[in-house]
């Protein structure tokens, strides 16, 4: 238990010389500006500062581009809440309560919230990392592919509870998601499918273009049919702060989000993006009125805000303790390590604990560089709100193009964003939700992967599936979580019927 | 109309820099930055090595090497941006083993290698290495195939997806050695680590940059490597040819490639500034940071290497019956 | 036949119909045997229980009521998408001053009342602060210009 404050210590006189706070900062305001803005992501920006990081000393580089990782996550629920444009998946969650709440001229205490949740569960997330990093590290590598097939399946079942009405239109989005998701280059055969010949599908459906045309451009197309009143501008701009009895209202949905999330990082692939799912499930589930949900509730933006920082934060543990990237930004933070001549595995903390507990203090740091950058500026942004909406919409327009064009400088990626365009004003109108189809787009791939390498490695037996008691545990947790949402549809239908 | 006045003035004024530009490009090559395309995303070997040769290419060059990632389809969008681009020297592509791969690996191409693309130079070569769960009873690749030999239907091997090299160089094994081990792909070979400590999967053809993180603590084994010679990263592994299949090579070479047309003097002095340039100390220290040596051949030796290399995998290829699974 | 559900009617029909093209160009993909699942049968499998989910609701919305469909509007819809693919025909040729200014100024079409000086100033200032963040400050690879 010493050692661990020894260690926190050791961190913190590594993570506060001058040069290292500096980097701190020059990361965390980075990665929120990529946050805010559309189509660069923090894997753009740390990639371009790649050649820069490789003249500093790797701790400094390591903190800067830790700082671009959660620094982005974080800019990305601003635009999801003012705008509702989700730029990263795991803020599409935040954009479901936030919008609804900035449309009702509660945007500051939906930002507010959402940077005191984040920072709260940063700092958690620091002392979990602190604590628990070589047990979690162990759970990581129970992970294998049947493990994470399951877990992937109850992520999904969890999607359906996101949805406000039909049970089983958001089944059918989910399916309809995972659909979309397959498209592009087989992992397991090298296949290419439903590309129809265009070279640019070759990858797949590009996440953004997709998620920029129906909570963009559809969006807007929506709200330019209603009478004026009714449209974006919002009336009164209310308080730019949460009050102290909106944050202990939250705080027990605070407190949940980060559990969640502190876990669910630590698995390589999509960790904070189950985070923040599964927490706004969680919270829909416990909840008194869990009616309230998607309609601007304060606690749908802090579970979910809370989750995914705290899942960014701990999804460091399989990068500095294993070498597993979890995902393309710690790809390459271990390519820049490499070229330090620091290999990342379990001996980074012993031979270079100064790097390992310098970089774990400094993301403390920097959360509350964040806290401190981003709370002046919720009310500039909410100022900005107030613009009349004839004159947000064509921005809001001509940034999604520019954002989706810059990803991949592809065309094929702006014809994929009128295609959805159309199918977001069609699904808005007919009263399907989006958010299932979004999650099962981006587990689509990872759950069918995962299906096929775990039936490939058992020779076919699907035994595999429930033999391991992990994966096991997540089926049965699936199976409950499907009864306990289809047990209040299938009640109400019974009432109808006998109503009848 | 005055707004087509306008457009019109719009459209001509750059047009009028660009012709401009083109009587300057009448000048001795270069006189503006050239662009390196890296068709692979950042991160991997190829960015790493594609951004230090851009940055050492600069000095004996006269003008700034650009790198840019052009991610995609394994490869062939940033490859066909080149080849489809002005054969001016100005537009280059670094690339490895798939440009050479993809040709006989998938259905239809945008682009015709050996009609659109000429080879500049081969500028490094680096060896796979081959690495083992630490929970299998296998020392030796001797033992690997042994085992092999002895558990029929038993053994599993990872690879960075359909068609890439360390899948093909496993193709390659079985079939000299004739063991049965099940293809597993992952979507990097970096993913597939876990399941190899866990034996899950039994044994890989790994870049080297790869297995680093891995094998610097015996968390997976390496026992041998895949170059004709030993690689200086792991000196006590012997080569696959030295452990008894002769002549077995897998070489994850990079090469820099131009479109079909550009002037031979300006290759030359492409090919020129490519040798100065992997010779810098510092270059080579980068290079072997990540397991990757200079080669730099000249533009005719790279182009019967490119031919070879070819011949070589789409025979592994139609042998193994990649095609159809 | 009476349709009592229309949105459920016409979502149960959208689903039938993309589950049709996925099961249509699945069957083109080898569904594998034994260990070994081919690349077509996770998405004839999807396929399959979209068919199930669409016929569901198309069955359900002639046996329950259930809510009408909004008016749809044709202008703001059509003028959107029309804005996005003239985005992707100007980009590559035209370079993002075209394009984007193009863009923003005939969206601004979309809307229910249309100021043209308004509509002009906003286009070009949108573009000038796209061009600075993105080509200037963030050096992405983006034509600025046309490209003859």
């Amino acid at each position: 238990m010493m050692d661990v404050f020894a260690n926190i210590g050791l961190g913190l006189s590594v993570a506060a010389t001058f040069q290292n706070l500096a980097y701190c900062m020059l990361g965390t305001l980075l990665g929120t500006i990529v946050g805010v803005l559309p189509g660069i992501g923090p894997v753009t920006t740390v990639a371009m500062l790649l050649p820069i990081s490789f003249t500093l000393e790797p701790t400094s580089a390591l903190i800067m581009m830790a700082g671009i990782y959660y620094g982005a996550q974080y800019g990305g629920s601003t635009t999801a809440i003012l705008i509702n444009i989700p730029g990263e998946p795991s803020s599409v969650v935040t954009s479901l309560d936030g919008y609804q709440m900035a449309r009702q001229g509660r945007a500051g205490p939906a930002l507010g919230i959402a940077a005191l949740g984040s920072f709260f569960a940063g700092c958690v997330a620091t002392f979990v990392i602190a604590f628990g990093a070589p047990p979690l590290a162990k759970l990581a590598l129970q992970f294998g592919p049947a493990e994470y097939f399951s877990l992937m399946l109850c992520g999904l079942v969890a999607a359906i509870v996101l949805a406000r009405g039909s049970v089983i239109k958001a089944i059918a989005m989910v399916v309809l998601g995972l659909i979309f998701g397959l498209a592009g280059s087989d992992v397991n055969s090298g296949i290419r499918r439903f590309t129809f010949g265009f070279q640019g599908l070759a990858d797949g459906i590009e996440f953004v273009a997709l998620s920029m045309a129906i909570y963009g451009v559809s969006e807007v197309a929506i709200n330019l049919e209603k009478k004026d009143e009714e449209v974006g501008v919002v009336s009164t701009v209310g308080s730019v702060w949460p009050s102290f009895a909106d944050i202990r209202y939250c705080m027990p949905s605070i407190l949940r989000g980060t559990a969640l999330g502190s876990v669910l990082g630590v698995l390589p692939g999509g960790g904070a993006l189950l985070a923040a799912f599964s927490a706004y499930t969680l919270e829909k589930k416990v909840a008194k009125h869990p009616r309230r949900f998607g309609e601007g509730d304060i606690r749908g933006v802090a579970a979910p805000e809370s989750a995914n920082n705290a899942g960014a934060q701990t999804s460091f543990i399989p990068m500095l303790t294993l070498g597993i990237p979890s995902n393309p930004t710690m790809a390459l933070m271990i390519g820049a390590l490499m070229v330090h001549g620091i290999t990342p595995g379990p001996r980074v903390l012993i031979d270079r604990p100064d790097l390992f507990w310098g970089v774990v203090a400094s993301m403390w740091i920097g959360n509350l560089m964040l806290v401190v950058l981003n709370l002046p500026m919720v009310g500039i942004w909410v100022r900005l709100l107030r613009m009349p909406y004839r004159m947000m919409f064509p921005a809001i327009v001509g940034f999604c193009c520019v954002g989706t064009y810059t990803i991949n400088g592809n065309v094929t990626d702006i014809a994929v964003m009128a295609f959805f365009t159309i199918f977001g004003y069609l699904c808005l109108k007919l009263d399907c939700e989006p958010a299932p189809l979004i999650l099962g787009f981006v587990l689509g791939p990872m759950m069918e992967e995962n299906l096929r390498r775990a039936l490939l490695i058992s020779r076919g037996d699907p035994t595999i599936f429930v033999n391991a008691p992990i994966s096991l545990t997540f089926l049965v947790a699936a199976a409950l979580l499907l009864l306990i949402v289809a047990a209040p549809a299938i009640r109400a239908r019974r009432e109808e019927a006998l109503a009848e | 109309m005055k707004f087509g006045s306008i457009l019109r003035a719009v459209i001509t004024a750059p047009a009028l820099c660009l012709l401009a530009g083109a009587a300057l490009a009448q000048q001795a090559y270069p006189s503006k930055p050239v662009r390196l395309v890296l068709p692979y995303s950042p991160g991997g070997i190829i960015d790493y090595v594609g951004r230090t040769m851009a940055q050492y290419l600069t000095g004996p060059l006269g003008q700034p090497v650009i790198a840019e990632n052009r991610p995609g389809a394994g490869g062939i969008t940033g490859t066909d941006t080149v080849a489809r681009s002005a054969p001016d020297g100005y537009n280059l592509v670094l690339m490895d083993p798939a440009i050479v791969i993809n040709p006989t690996l998938q259905p239809s191409m945008p682009y015709d290698l050996f009609k659109q693309l000429a080879t500049v130079s081969i500028i490094s070569t680096s060896p796979e290495v081959v690495v083992v769960s630490p929970e299998l009873p296998v020392k030796t690749l001797a033992d690997l195939i042994a085992y092999g030999k002895a558990n029929p239907g038993k053994l599993n091997f990872a690879s960075a997806g359909i068609g890439t090299t360390p899948h093909l160089a496993g193709e390659l094994f079985k079939q000299r050695t004739g063991i049965d081990a099940t293809h597993v792909p992952y979507k990097s070979i970096g993913q597939s680590y876990p399941d190899m400590m866990s034996n899950k999967v039994q044994f890989a053809f790994s870049s080297i940059a790869g297995a680093l993180p891995f094998t610097t603590d015996n968390r997976v084994r390496p026992i041998a490597t895949s170059g004709l010679t030993r690689s200086p990263v792991y000196p006590d592994a012997p080569t696959v040819d030295e452990a008894g299949l002769k002549g077995f090579e897998v070489d994850l070479w990079l090469g820099i490639f131009a479109p079909t047309g550009t002037p031979a003097d300006v290759v030359e002095k492409l090919n020129g500034a490519i040798k100065v340039a992997l010779k810098d100390p510092e270059l080579i220290k980068a290079f072997a940071k990540v397991g990757v040596e200079p080669r730099g051949t000249s533009a005719k030796d790279g182009e019967a290497f490119l031919k070879a290399e070819f011949g070589k995998w789409k025979k592994v290829i139609e042998d193994g019956n990649i095609k159809d699974q | 036949m009476h349709i009592r559900a229309p949105k459920d009617f016409w979502s149960g029909l959208m689903f039938l119909a993309f589950a049709a093209v996925t099961l249509v160009t699945s069957s083109g993909y080898s569904m594998g045997r034994g260990g070994r699942m081919g690349p077509g049968y996770f998405p004839t499998l999807l396929g399959a229980v979209l068919v199930l989910l669409g016929l569901i609701l198309v069955v359900r919305s002639l046996a329950t009521e259930g809510e009408a469909i909004q008016r749809i509007e044709m202008r703001p819809l059509s003028i959107l998408t029309l804005c996005v693919i003239l985005f992707g025909v100007m980009i590559q040729p035209l370079g993002l001053v075209i394009a984007l200014t193009v863009t923003t100024f005939i969206a601004a079409f979309a809307g229910p009342d249309v100021r043209l000086k308004e509509a002009a100033l906003l286009s070009t200032g949108l573009t000038l602060i796209a061009t600075i963040i993105f080509v200037f400050a963030l050096r992405l690879p983006l034509p600025i210009w046309p490209n003859l």
